[in-house]
């Protein structure tokens, strides 16, 4: 049978990629939640599962089969059709979003009866791609909003209204971010902005140093992970906006939540460490990292995001609900706005006032750590702590 | 704190190297079944009773403070004519100990007829009714895997 | 439920009303709640999130533990008190101990009292390594809690070796205690305390100059001296407000006197300040635990108790003794009427006194707030129900 190259191209490929993509992705949450309870086991002292599969490597199919079977609770004066609807609000644009993120450059290979099929390693180059990742990420605060709302229990209310605030607040400061890439690439496409970079012989981050740690904190805020995880801060609001869900509408929250750390590293990635490029694109004498195909440089700069994330969990507190709203007010919104202009003024030296840039800001900030650290030493901050000892006389 | 620490983070990052410098320390975890803690010489656990070293004179029984011994005993006349205690029951509820030790320190034989050091603390039971009532036959072989009777005599 | 009206917070009129014209919300915080360090019950008002009043509901716990004291002989009451404070049971049968002592006259001889005030301060370091632990975790900081587990689980082992059990130790009688120290054990302590310090310092690096940790705790409940001392509050909370009253240092007992530590003392009353006032505290506890084991060491010999009467009958009287426990002063008032029973026996827990502040420290703050400062009150509920 001949396939047309129009059916081919137009249906055949993009759904059998839109396939692999869902349900990579939902096997990669499950794996992830893994490599989290390791990981934080590793960093607690402690062993974490290790029971399931080797060294626990199949828990999470265990805990989904559980999930799975388990009772699915529906609080009696819960609004259960919206009850039943947020947490598919939170999965679908979780997934949704993976359409555009580019997982690798353009591959050819053979299928048998077909024949060569050359196509990039993501579903579809959008030319307005980080647009629409900005548009469908922020429909899954719906489904956080709704559950807090649905579930008729004022822990989830309290979770879910903070869920809204939070969103909104860090939304513009992340916006502000990806826009000063925006301006460094000149293209909304993310497979031109990393093209960009290789263009330009330098990753983002260098000259956005300032943009990338603000994206990256309003990522971690806008994903509720610690320690910005105030909607389902366990130790105040119980389990917050999914204090009343169980089961497999639970592990919905759960897999929107993990898809969109996938999403926030994998964005991290292409706009500011050059996506599937290896490291130093143009330095021929590494021209043998190119041995390894792009795909895998995407995951493991994207793992190392993840592990982040992790270490994070670990080592940080929790912000407070207004002090949250003041770090993104009063603090990265304004940083972001200068930064805007500082990147908008490089950008007009094009590739060189970009590399001026670069160098600018990276070797003042080793240069700054290096001055503070060796002029100041733990034992001093210590002693000029406020506790003083005093002695009372019986 | 000064205005360039924090500028730079420092407290952030001090924090982040603690819990890194943690990451390559052997973990304390003692993984239960396969691995157990073996409980000091005086650690209280289980109890053992020796029938022939206690003289049935109750005083266990009086000194509980939540008063879960049982005991009934009465005479009979051995092979000399004498009158002897025979213990018709010695019951304990385990599942209200809260293993003081009071037992032991009230019993007044030497070596004592009552003891908690058995170093067993695997108590659980599937049913309550296995907790409930230990009768004189579990109390003296409760276990044979326990250690014999250890008196840890002081400066020992 | 109809709760009676709180003990610092009268209860607000039925008209009352909020600025948009709003009821407050009621929000019911426990007991099953995952920080409110057992089975308390606080039930709230907020505004949005703002917390109007804020009243404990207590006894959740309650066993009836100071009748069941009348019902026991003397010895066998000791068992009972290490089911007060179950994080620091040495504190409790050394003040149980002291208060029977000093009905009889008793006097206990030099190396118990040695031996008492070490187990105290270990004691100390667990039930503060605990509360560092759990007030983390009440405030998001997952971390400190197993690396303090981890230290804790060293001083459990040290209690399991000296006198058979981890947490409800029994571990001292009228007149003494039971049992000599094992061999070696003094070196083992030795092991312990020496490289202590360092992990103190571990803790601090995670938490005490952590940006976020102070944001949460700097300002958080504050509570005064002055009215600290109308509520009766003491402890590291009365401490950290600036009045260093310590009963080792008040009103001495055993061999305090005769001990080289501080009093630390904090400034501002506030959440920060209790939290500096205990780690502080966790160093002192340690000079005097390496104190103790110093004078154990030169003295081996010795006995461990003193001339006890084979049954207990203090004279008619009455008679209070009070120790330093983690959580404050915890206070044992006899009532003897002459027979082997007490006649009645009240305990002065520290929670229970140091919770009655819990309306006043958390009013005008955030729900998550409320977490913060439950957990700097450091209360463990077997002791506030009793």
């Amino acid at each position: 049978m001949e396939i047309s190259p129009s059916l081919l191209n137009n249906v055949l490929i993009p759904i059998v990629k839109a396939l692999v993509i869902v349900n990579v992705m939902a096997v990669m949450s499950g794996v992830l939640t893994i490599i989290e309870r390791r990981s934080l086991a590793f960093l607690q002292v402690r062993k974490g599962p290790n029971r399931v599969g080797w060294e626990g490597s199949l828990q999470w199919v265990a805990d989904t089969v559980k999930l799975l079977f388990k009772e699915d609770v529906v609080p009696e004066k819960a609004e259960h059709l919206i009850h039943y609807l947020a947490p598919v609000l939170v999965v679908v644009p979780a997934l949704t979003v993976f359409a555009v993120i580019p997982w690798g450059p353009e591959m050819t290979f053979r299928v048998p009866g077909i024949g060569k099929i050359t196509t990039g390693a993501y579903a579809t180059d959008l030319n307005v791609g980080l647009l629409f990742i900005l548009a469908v990420t922020s429909i899954g605060i719906y489904g956080i909003i709704l559950a807090g709302w649905a579930s008729n229990s004022k822990y989830a209310l309290l979770g879910g209204l903070r869920s809204a605030a939070q969103l909104i607040s860090y939304e513009v400061p992340m916006g502000f971010a990806v826009v000063s890439v925006i301006l460094m690439s000149r293209s909304l496409s993310l497979v031109e902005i990393i093209e960009a970079q290789r263009r330009m012989h330098l990753w983002f981050v260098f000259p956005g140093l300032l943009a990338f740690f603000l994206y990256f904190l309003s990522g971690v805020a806008e994903t509720n992970r610690v320690p910005f995880d105030l909607p389902e801060a366990e130790s105040e609001l119980v389990a917050g906006f999914h204090t009343e869900y169980s089961g497999i509408k639970w592990s919905f929250f759960f897999l929107g939540e993990y898809a969109n750390m996938v999403t926030v590293s994998a964005i991290a990635t292409t706009l500011f460490f050059g996506g599937w490029l290896r490291p130093f694109p143009n330095v021929a004498a590494l021209s043998f990292l190119d041995l390894i195909p792009g795909i895998v440089w995407f995951l493991a700069k994207i793992f190392v995001f993840m592990l982040v994330y992790i270490w994070f969990r670990g080592t940080f507190p929790r912000y407070r609900f207004d002090q949250l709203m003041d770090l993104g007010w009063k603090t990265l919104i304004p940083l972001a706005l200068v930064n805007l202009v500082v990147i908008a003024i490089a950008a007009l030296g094009g590739t060189r006032g970009l590399q001026i840039l670069a160098w600018i800001l990276c070797g003042g900030f080793a240069l700054a750590v290096v001055v503070v650290t060796r002029t100041r030493s733990r034992k001093a901050a210590r002693a000029a702590r406020p506790v003083t000892p005093v002695e009372v006389r019986a | 704190m000064s205005f360039w620490d924090s500028i730079l983070l420092l407290d952030i990052f001090t924090g982040l190297r603690t819990t890194a410098k943690h990451l390559f320390r052997k973990a304390d975890t003692v993984e239960y079944p396969e691995q157990a803690r073996v409980p000091s010489d005086r650690f209280r656990g289980m109890f053992r009773l020796d029938e022939e070293r206690c003289i049935k004179c109750t005083l266990c029984a009086i000194e509980c403070p939540i008063n879960i011994i049982f005991i009934d005993w009465h005479n009979e006349k051995n092979e000399l004519g004498k009158n002897e205690k025979v213990l018709d029951r010695f019951d304990l509820d385990l599942k209200r100990c809260m293993f003081c030790g009071l037992c032991e320190d009230a019993c007044p034989t030497n070596p004592k007829s009552i003891w908690l050091k058995t170093k067993t603390y695997e108590l659980g039971t599937y049913e309550r009714d296995d907790a409930l009532y230990l009768d004189i036959r579990k109390l003296t072989k409760w276990d044979h895997n326990v250690k014999p009777f250890t008196i840890v005599e002081k400066g020992e | 439920m109809s709760a009676p009206a709180g003990i610092g917070e009268p209860e607000p009129p039925p008209d009352d009303h909020t600025l948009l014209g709003l009821r407050e919300m009621e929000l019911n915080f426990g007991p099953q709640h995952p920080s409110t360090h057992g089975v308390l019950r606080i039930i709230l008002k907020v505004d949005g999130e703002r917390i109007v009043s804020a009243r404990p509901e207590i006894g959740y716990l309650h066993r009836g533990t100071e009748k069941l004291f009348e019902t026991e002989t003397y010895p066998m009451v000791i068992p009972h008190t290490d089911r007060l404070d179950y994080v620091a049971a040495a504190t409790n049968n050394h003040a149980y101990c002291l208060t029977v002592e000093k009905m009889l006259g008793l006097e206990v001889p030099k190396k118990a009292q040695y031996i008492r005030v070490l187990l105290d301060e270990m004691q100390r370091i667990s039930s503060h390594l605990l509360w560092l632990a759990t007030a983390g975790i009440d405030l998001g900081a997952m971390t400190p809690f197993f690396y303090t587990f981890r230290e804790r689980e060293v001083i459990l082992d040290l209690f399991e070796e000296y006198c058979g059990a981890r947490l409800t130790l029994h571990c001292m009688r009228i007149g003494g205690l039971l049992e000599d120290l094992t061999p070696g054990w003094i070196q083992k302590v030795r092991d312990f305390t020496v490289p202590f310090e360092a992990r103190i310092d571990e803790y601090e690096d995670l938490l005490t100059e952590n940006r976020i940790w102070k944001l949460r705790t700097i300002g958080v409940g504050v509570l005064n001296a002055a009215r600290c001392v109308e509520m009766g509050v003491t402890g590291p909370p009365l401490r950290a407000a600036g009045l260093a009253w310590d009963v080792r240092r008040a009103i001495p007992y055993e061999v305090y006197p005769e001990l080289d530590f501080e009093i630390p003392v904090g400034k501002n009353a506030d959440t920060y300040d209790r939290y500096l006032v205990r780690m502080a505290e966790l160093r002192q506890s340690r000079r005097i635990v390496l104190q103790c084991c110093d004078w154990l060491e030169k003295n081996p010999e010795g006995p461990i108790r003193g001339k006890t009467p084979r049954v207990i009958k203090p004279p008619v009287g009455e008679a209070y003794a009070a120790v330093e426990a983690p959580k404050g002063e915890l206070g044992f008032y006899l009532v003897s009427n002459g027979t082997n029973k007490p006649y009645r026996l009240h305990v002065r827990p520290p929670s229970f006194i140091n919770l009655q502040a819990l309306p006043e420290m958390a009013k005008g703050h955030l729900v998550s707030d409320l977490v913060a400062v439950i957990g700097t009150i450091d209360i463990v509920l077997g002791e506030v129900d009793r």
